[in-house]
């Protein structure tokens, strides 16, 4: 699910390496842009934006949700994104829901997302205006990804 | 129906674009091919209806005549007595031949069928025939479903009186990606487009979240946990699903071959134990032997749902006679394999599904074997819950495949009655072969899809220029153990050490279940992949399939590989 956090696009190939890349080369912002430099342009303010949604703003809940709140947050937005409802949209918006459901739904993985959630926020503040701070948010949701 | 003919109209699969660039014009119905019955429905515009044949049957025996020539399905035709079917001249059980090799355990089992299933234990599709005048005439199962559907398709469009073009059909959960790809074909054959090819009690979920709806419209109401189990003649499936608001999502699925197939032979072992070498030469004579024992042990089997014994009295001819009286116990003891298999599958579903026996809402029970009590038992014990009765246990498959149907060809209906979603899940795992013979899983059981995962491999020798993506599905960790999907070759990897290469393998499974592997090299601090990526859709492989990986193997030995590339602790 590495991708979809990454990419809101329908270019699957470009959506893939894009997605693995990040975790090896830390210099890859830019390589992304140079890889798939018509795509990036198009798409890059969205897509920053989707990034720095945590999941709770993906499922578009409190922080402090109760499992059934994103539960059924969950089961609304699918029954708007899913691509069998919405067939024009592509998966990635559902699998983007789907990837926040599936932390957000388990205690575990919601505690660490949580404690990563909060250092992201901090860090996040800390370095506003930097060039790093994108890219180390793009990490950080990359590895948060993987962790399950 | 006198212009129904044997019409086979395409032989090309479809494919996605097809799939999701037409706008569907019509309602697709839903067809439950059963592995001994099938039937057919359809979104009426308030509620599911079952379609009907001119003799009025709902439930359709699968099976094609190839009397006189001129095949025949069990839809149009009449049979004069049961042992017609058995007579040789029938092809049937073709949903459990369907996609198999003449390795295959199933295809062994089958053997014993009054057709002909003729095996050279060599990993090609095995010889199919029926017995035509005297002779044996060949067909295979994907011709033979194709020549059912046929019929099935031309009295649907009588009873709807329009063109039926659009289907979602149900599939059991252990077939593998090239027995669904054979399903798609035959579904080819006879001019009908797939939308949906749904696991079995996936369609079952959904007619139980539209039950459910009807009681609690509120998405916010409280989520329900369900088991379905579903046993027909070939096959068993069970899924756990979380329901609310119309939404099922599939939170796992486990599945198997067996069936009341395995559950009647073992039983006409048990009554003639040199079943398989007294029938072995299949003269004609032998033929009508094993289906009259077929038909007798059939019997029994049904009137042991209701009583607690059953005499069996068959006369075979030539003074050979079988007397027995089999009561319920000694049915369960014959069967007790079967049985224990089918109690760890839904034990094995509910703890895939993170599920405690307490968590458990609902236990449907549906399948052409749901009348089985020991069936009923294990499931109430397992699950320490009665059965939900509120189902038709024939008709639920095919009324959710409907369900679906009318979903998928975007009906909307006034009273939310089809305000339905499933999510579904992937059955089997899919990944490659790497790290010596070891299957490794990118995208594993039981993943919500639409899904897309990749995984980072490299290769092991140096300087190595080129490596075989091999792509299986399954959960054994040895490779050959799992489906064979299809293979292709990543070229010019730069010159480098072993192991410096990065070898990108993303997989991706779309909501109409297609996969696509997508694979590329990219180098240690290069910006750009060293190669044109590769896209490949699976499956790849044909017919003959075992073979391939052998003969890869053979050719290339270990100068293709890859190995994985080990996560960075902490991740």
């Amino acid at each position: 699910m590495a991708c979809t956090s990454l990419s809101p696009s329908n270019n699957i190939i470009n959506h893939s390496f894009r997605a693995s890349t990040p975790s090896r080369a830390p210099t890859n912002n830019r390589n992304q842009l140079r890889i798939s430099a018509v795509y990036a342009t198009a798409e890059v303010s969205t897509q920053n934006a989707l990034q720095t949604a945590s999941f709770y703003q993906v499922l578009g809940i409190q922080n402090g949700a109760t499992c059934q709140e994103i539960k059924s947050a969950y089961r609304s937005l699918a029954r708007l994104l899913h691509p069998d409802v919405a067939s024009s949209n592509g998966a990635d918006e559902f699998m983007r829901v789907h990837a926040a459901y599936a932390t957000l739904s388990d205690p575990e993985k919601r505690a660490v997302y949580d404690s990563t959630l909060f250092r992201r926020q901090t860090t996040a503040a800390g370095l506003s205006s930097t060039g790093f701070n994108e890219m180390n948010r793009r990490r950080r949701t990359w590895e948060t990804d993987q962790c399950w | 129906m006198a212009e129904q003919a044997y019409t086979v109209a395409s032989d090309s699969e479809t494919t996605a674009e097809e799939k999701s660039s037409i706008p569907f014009p019509e309602i697709a119905i839903g067809i439950d091919i059963g592995t001994s019955q099938c039937s057919v429905a359809v979104w009426s515009g308030s509620q599911v209806e079952l379609l009907r044949n001119t003799r009025n049957q709902k439930l359709l025996r699968s099976y094609v005549t190839f009397k006189d020539e001129i095949p025949a399905g069990g839809i149009t035709n009449q049979l004069a007595h049961e042992y017609e079917m058995l007579s040789g001249a029938a092809i049937f059980n073709m949903k459990r031949l369907i996609g198999r090799v003449d390795t295959d355990p199933i295809v062994h089992a089958s053997t014993s069928l009054p057709f002909l299933v003729q095996t050279l234990n060599i990993g090609v599709r095995p010889f199919i025939a029926a017995l035509v005048n005297n002779m044996w005439r060949s067909t295979t199962p994907e011709e033979v479903l194709a020549i059912f559907l046929v019929e099935l398709r031309s009295m649907a469009e009588v009873q709807l009186k329009r063109v039926v073009r659009n289907v979602v059909v149900t599939v059991p959960v252990s077939f593998s990606r090239f027995q669904l790809s054979r399903i798609e074909r035959a579904c080819a054959m006879a001019g009908l487009q797939v939308l949906r090819l749904m696991p079995e009690p996936t369609a079952v979920a959904l007619l139980y979240a539209q039950q459910q709806n009807v009681n609690d419209l509120t998405i916010s109401g409280s989520e329900k946990i369900a088991v379905i189990f579903n046993m027909g003649a070939g096959f068993c499936d069970v899924a756990v699903t979380a329901t609310a608001g119309g939404v099922s999502q599939i939170k796992s699925l486990a599945g198997s071959t067996l069936g009341g197939e395995d559950i009647l032979l073992n039983t006409m072992r048990y009554l003639l134990p040199e079943m398989e070498s007294h029938f072995s030469t299949r003269g004609i004579d032998e033929i009508r032997k094993m289906g009259i024992l077929r038909v007798a042990t059939q019997d029994a089997i049904h009137k042991l749902s209701f009583q607690s014994n059953v005499q069996i009295d068959v006369d075979l001819g030539n003074g050979r006679k079988i007397y027995k009286v089999l009561d319920r116990n000694g049915f369960e003891e014959v069967n007790k394999d079967v049985f224990e298999k089918c109690e760890s599958l839904i034990k094995q579903c509910l703890h895939d599904a993170k599920v405690e026996v307490g968590d458990i809402n609902d236990v449907i029970l549906v399948g052409g074997c749901s009348n089985i009590p020991k069936l009923r038992n294990i499931l109430t014990s397992v699950c320490k819950q009665e059965l939900y009765t509120e189902i038709n246990t024939l008709e639920a498959a095919v009324r959710g495949a409907a369900l679906e149907g009318a979903v998928a060809s975007g009906v909307n209906d006034p009273f939310g009655t089809l305000d339905l979603l499933t999510i579904q899940a992937t059955p089997l795992s899919i990944g490659v072969r790497a790290d010596g013979n070891t299957f490794i899983p990118i995208i594993h059981q039981n993943t919500t899809i639409p899904a897309r995962r990749d995984m980072i491999f490299t290769t092991v020798h140096d300087n190595q220029a080129e490596a075989l993506i091999i792509v299986y599905e399954g959960d054994q960790n040895d490779v050959e153990k799992n489906h064979l999907l299809g293979y292709f070759k990543i070229v010019g990897i730069p010159p480098a050490a072993k192991g410096v290469p990065e070898i990108n393998v993303s997989m991706d499974i779309d909501a109409s279940n297609i996969v696509r592997v997508y694979a590329g090299v990219v180098m240690p601090g290069s910006r750009s992949p060293a190669a044109p990526l590769m896209e490949v859709r699976m499956p790849t492989v044909d017919d003959g399939h075992g073979w391939c990986a052998e003969a890869l193997e053979r050719t290339h030995g270990s100068s293709l590989d890859l190995v994985t590339v080990q996560k960075k602790a902490g991740h």
